[in-house]
This record gives structure tokens, sequence and C-alpha cells, in this order.
């Protein structure tokens, strides 16, 4: 199994950070709806065998960064669920609005690199509480609100049942990772746009 | 620099013309008005400016506007200056009823190997500004600056300036301020302070080479006659050199970044006939302490507390020792410093009048170069391309004779041997070796020239 650490800190040079994720949220479907499909995953989503490469290639059309990690049980689990979802507007119906038309690859890896490592999978289709969590993640990340909460309702729901919060070590690691890069990103988005007129030597 | 083929080697990327110039002017000054936007216009095409490399502003908002005219109160600065700090990662172990004398010291590799653990976690991160520092042991650093404390750089100049005598105002269509470099290349732009009516301000490159002949340049300064010049010693120089100093009336002249000899300032003052103010403050620390003379600086009433280290050793000296001198800077709320040491060297002292002093203040320094031809490089030049190749470290000497002798730590060596060669032209015996104390121990001094100052 990979580092949980090293997870979380690849989850934080993933993400374009959450302050960005719940500015940019709209309108979404029900919580219950993707709550609901998690707890219908369809066996053959988390049969090992399965190249996780080849899943996400085929439903996605493209590559999520889970895949580097994708020896660690946890985050083949996750990111198998999160391709699920996505999956299941095809096998299914689509949701209303449609999962596909926001950021699904990013959805994706939130759920198997931000919350697989801290509430195992195996709980999600098990344990209402984690489900709950599994799916408000995946809607943030995909760009959406639980229809009927607004932003401030959805974060305050989503902070109450974020497993990360109940290991203090990890999150306090988690949160080094996420300040880092947010730094990081704001100074190169700084350096894109330009410096401000300076009137004196230093 | 005659050698055509040798031009390319001397371009750095980032002093590209326009490189990084995306912004709309809406958005460079979200309050400018119709006068403000006449003075952009006039400065930027006026038939004698230099060739513009760059375009900023200040970005300031109405509020913003209003916020910056003042300073930062200093009432129980600390205490709260010391919260931040432990709001950042470095700090958070700290605990709550942690004083200064809990905190150890930092230095410029602290923050050159993990910037982000001393941004606070809840820093509002929408008002970073990109900055960087070229530093004095060689290694760029990238600065988050904050974009009221720059714009509040500005008001400190006036109320610096108000100190010793002389005053600026926003009547009239004078240039605010002209911030001078003299260098081959460097960002140029004309803005207008939001804060100061959207009177103009200009960053202006007194380089031949950044003008169209050297009579457009004293006719631009003329016109513009900006009522604070600041600058570094080299610009400064310039100036007088050039005898551009008989078109020119400011009310206040400013030097930074580097010693300022008093040879120099008594030249400014002459010239001039005005108050000539030397800044002492790194980029990281904001300005930290100002003289008018030859006496100690007086540390300036902000949010700034200094002290004098042992440079080897976690030990405060006493009041008149010499030491490492170390600040704790609280003026950018992006970067709240404690106990910082700044790699300069100087002793403390009590003012007559209870100030604050920094007497024997050393470190910065201002070297130039004999080049081939027998122009004068200033080493800045030679700082950035160092940095640009990569070197962690240097020490450049002159002898007498001319030959050059450069030590760097990394970069790429083949690459600076070109670029020193184009720049000065003269035999150079260039060795790389691979760290930084491999250069001497303390505060290595990066140049050494004989050609007198």
């Amino acid at each position: 199994m990979a580092d949980t650490e090293a997870l979380l800190a690849a989850w934080s040079e993933r993400s374009d950070g959450e302050a960005a994720a719940w500015a940019r949220a709209r309108p979404g479907p029900s919580l219950e709806s993707v709550a609901t499909r998690i707890s219908r995953i369809p066996q053959e989503f988390l049969d090992e065998r399965i190249s996780l490469r080849a899943l996400a290639g085929d439903i996605l059309g493209g590559q999520i960064s889970a895949s580097a990690f994708d020896e660690d049980p946890r985050v083949r689990q996750g990111a198998a669920i999160g391709l699920w979802l996505v999956a299941s507007e095809d096998v299914l119906e689509p949701l209303e609005p449609a999962l596909a038309s926001g950021w699904a690859a990013l959805a994706v890896d939130a759920l198997a690199l931000r919350v697989a490592p801290v509430a195992s999978p195996s709980d999600w289709t098990s344990d209402d509480e984690r489900r709950t969590e599994a799916a408000r993640t995946f809607l943030l990340w995909c760009g959406f609100l639980p229809a009927g909460e607004d932003a401030a309702t959805a974060a305050s729901l989503l902070a109450a049942c974020d497993s990360l919060a109940r290991n203090r070590a990890l999150a306090e690691a988690f949160e080094g990772h996420r300040h880092r890069a947010e730094i990081a990103r704001k100074l190169a988005e700084a350096r894109r746009k330009e410096a401000a007129a300076r009137y004196s030597s230093e | 620099m005659s050698d055509p083929d040798l031009r390319g080697a001397l371009a750095l990327a980032e002093y590209a013309p326009g490189e990084a110039a995306v912004l709309s002017d809406a958005e460079r000054w979200p309050t400018i008005d119709a006068a403000g936007t006449a003075r952009l216009t006039r400065w930027r095409e006026h038939p004698d400016a230099p060739h513009w490399t760059h375009a900023t502003g200040d970005r300031l908002t109405a509020e913003q506007v209003q916020r910056v005219r003042h300073p930062l109160s200093t009432d129980g600065w600390l205490v709260d200056h010391l919260a931040a700090a432990r709001r950042t990662l470095r700090y958070r172990g700290m605990p709550t009823d942690a004083a200064l004398d809990d905190f150890p010291t930092i230095s410029r590799s602290d923050l050159v190997d993990d910037l982000a653990a001393f941004v606070p976690l809840d820093a509002d991160l929408s008002r970073m500004l990109h900055g960087t520092s070229s530093g004095s042991t060689g290694a760029a650093l990238l600065i988050p600056d904050d974009v009221e404390e720059v714009a509040r750089g500005f008001h400190l100049l006036v109320a610096l300036a108000a100190s010793a005598g002389a005053t600026v105002t926003a009547d009239g269509e004078r240039v605010a301020v002209a911030n001078l470099v003299f260098q081959r290349q460097a960002f140029t732009y004309v803005s207008t302070i939001s804060s100061f009516a959207h009177r103009a301000m200009a960053r202006l490159n007194l380089h031949p080479t950044a003008w169209s002949g050297l009579d457009a340049r004293a006719r631009f300064l003329a016109e513009a006659d900006p009522q604070i010049l600041s600058g570094h010693p080299t610009s400064l120089a310039e100036l007088l050199d050039a005898g551009l100093d008989a078109v020119l009336h400011p009310a206040v002249v400013f030097s930074g970044a580097m010693a300022l000899s008093a040879a120099l300032r008594a030249r400014l003052h002459a010239a001039f006939e005005c108050p000539v103010v030397d800044v002492y403050g790194l980029h990281e620390t904001r300005p930290i302490a100002a003289r008018t003379d030859d006496e100690p600086f007086r540390v300036l009433d902000r949010r700034v507390h200094v002290e004098v280290w042992d440079p080897r050793r976690e030990v405060a000296l006493p009041l008149g020792e010499m030491g490492e001198i170390v600040v704790t800077a609280g003026e950018n709320p992006l970067l709240p410093l404690v106990r910082y040491r700044t790699g300069d060297y100087g002793r403390l002292v009590h003012l007559d009048d209870g100030v604050l002093g920094i007497a024997d203040l050393e470190g910065r320094q201002n070297t130039r170069f004999r080049a081939g031809d027998g122009t004068l490089v200033p080493c800045v030049e030679l700082t950035q391309h160092l940095q640009a190749r990569g070197a962690q470290g240097w020490s450049i000497e002159q002898a007498a004779s001319g030959r050059v002798h450069a030590v760097i730590v990394g970069g790429d060596e083949p690459a600076i041997r070109v670029a020193l060669d184009a720049l000065l032209g003269v035999e150079i015996e260039l060795r790389q070796v691979e760290r930084l104390i491999d250069l001497g121990e303390g505060k290595p001094r990066r140049y050494r020239s004989a050609v007198p100052d």
C-alpha cells in the first residue's frame, strides 16, 4: 500500500484548492441519487484483475492521477467507484444535471486520493455516513452542490463527515501539503499576471 | 558588447518586452479616472519616452486606496504578529503564549527551502503578488508580496520625505516618483498612483540602450521632473555622471538596495539641494531603517523589531556589540517574519531622542567592474546573469590589471563563462565549486573590484 500521506500529498498537487472548488460549484444532482448509485456498484468494477488505466481510458477517454497508485487497493477501489458513477449514466440513466457535464476525472481522483486513503471504500457501500462523505466529495470536485443546498451549507455538511478530520496528525500533514501546493499555485498564477508598480529599490 | 554574436548570450527571457504584461488597464488601476488615463497616455506615448518593456499598475480597489494612504498601526503589533506567525506551518506547534524570546532565528535558506511554511494558513492569498529577491548570498527567492503593502510603500516615501523637511504634493503634473535603475536589461513601465490622485510614476532605466538617444533621455527626464527620485547608488551616480542633475529638481532622493557611500550622498546633496535618504531594508523584511547623514540608521516607526545576534550561534548580543542584524518584520501580512537573519552586520545603539539606531551597517554592496572597452558594469548585471544560469552563489574579483577571478557555486558553467565574457570582455579565470561554504565562511563578499567606485 502506498503511504497515506503520500496519497494526500498527490491529491494536494492534483486539486486546485477547495476554495476554488466551492466557488465554481453549481446546483447539481441530489445527494441521494449519487449515494444510491454508490451502493449499487457492480462487482466487476471492484475486480482486482481489471486495469485501472484501461477502465479510466474506456469511461473517461483519458487518464486519472490515481492510476499512478493503482497498486494500492484503497486507491483502486475508490477510483473504481468514481468511474462507476460516471459509467452509470450510460448504464442506467443520466443524473440531472449529468455528471458527465462536470469535472468527472477530477472527481474520480478526489474519491481515490482524498477520501479512500482515510475512509476505506469497502465501507462506502455498507456505512451510510461514509457513503455520504464519498457522494458529497464526488459532487464537489465534479463541480456540483447537492440539489437544494447552497455552498455554505454543503461545505459545513461535508466538513462534518470528513474522515480526515478525525485523524489529527494526518489532518495536519494534509493541511501542510495543501497549503504548500496552494502557495505554489498562487505564486505561479501571480507570476503569470504582473507584479505591481514599485516605488523604491530594496 | 560589440560582438553581435554575443548578444544572444545576454538575452534574459523575463526581461523580454511585454513578457508578463497580461492585464487590462482597468485591472491595473481599478479606480482610474479620465485625467489619470490621460497621464498614462501622455507618458507612454511621449516622443522621448524610453522603450517601455513592461506595463504594470497598483491594482488597488477603492477600499484599498483608502487603506494604503495610512501606515499600519504599531499599537501592540508584535502580539498580533506572533499570533499570525503561529498560524504558519513553521510555527503552529508553538504554544499560544509564546513570546518573541521563545522564537529561534531563521535565515534566507529557510525561506528558499520551504517558503509556504512561513505564509499563514489563513492568509488572504487573493492579495498575493509575485516578487523576487536576488539577495545577498545568490540564491533567488520568490516572495509573496502583498498588494496593499507594496502600494503603501509610496506613502512611506512621502512620510520619510516629510520628516526630512521635504514636501511631495499631488498638485500639478510633475511625475510623483521615478524609480531609477541602471542596467542593460530591466523592467520599465509607467503607472499612476491610485492613492495619490492618480499622479504618474515611472520605473526608468538610465542605461543608454533603453532610450532612442541621450538627448531623448534628458528631455524626457526634464519634462517629467519627478518629485521623488528613488534608486540605488549605481543609478543615482549615473544621474550625476551624465549631467542629468541639471534638468531635475527633486524634493527628495531615496537610495536603497546597496550601501550609499558618504561621498556619493554628498555629491547628490550638493547637486540636488534636497534631502538624500538612504533606506536600509530587504525585500523580505520591507524597509527597516533610514538615515540622511553619516549618523547611525534610525529604525523606522513601523512594524519592525531589530536585534543583533551572534552570526554563528543562537545568541542575541547586547546593545552596542557588532553582529548580524536580525529583524522581526510585520508589514507584509503574507510573510510575517520572526527573527530573520539578514546577513547584514551592524551595532544597535540608542540615539539621542531614544529611537533605536543601527551603527556601522555593512553588508550591502555596490561594486562595479571595468569591461575591456572601459565601460563600468554594475554588479547587479552580473547577478542577473549568474542567477539566470542557475548559480547559487559566487565570488567575483577584479584585479587592478583588469583580470577577473570568478568562483561560482553550481550553475551552468559554460553558459556563465559565455555571459561573463560578453558582459566584461576581459580575461576571466572561472572555477566552479559545489557548495556555498566553498566560497568561505561567514558572509562571503560576492563582488570585489580594484576599480575605484
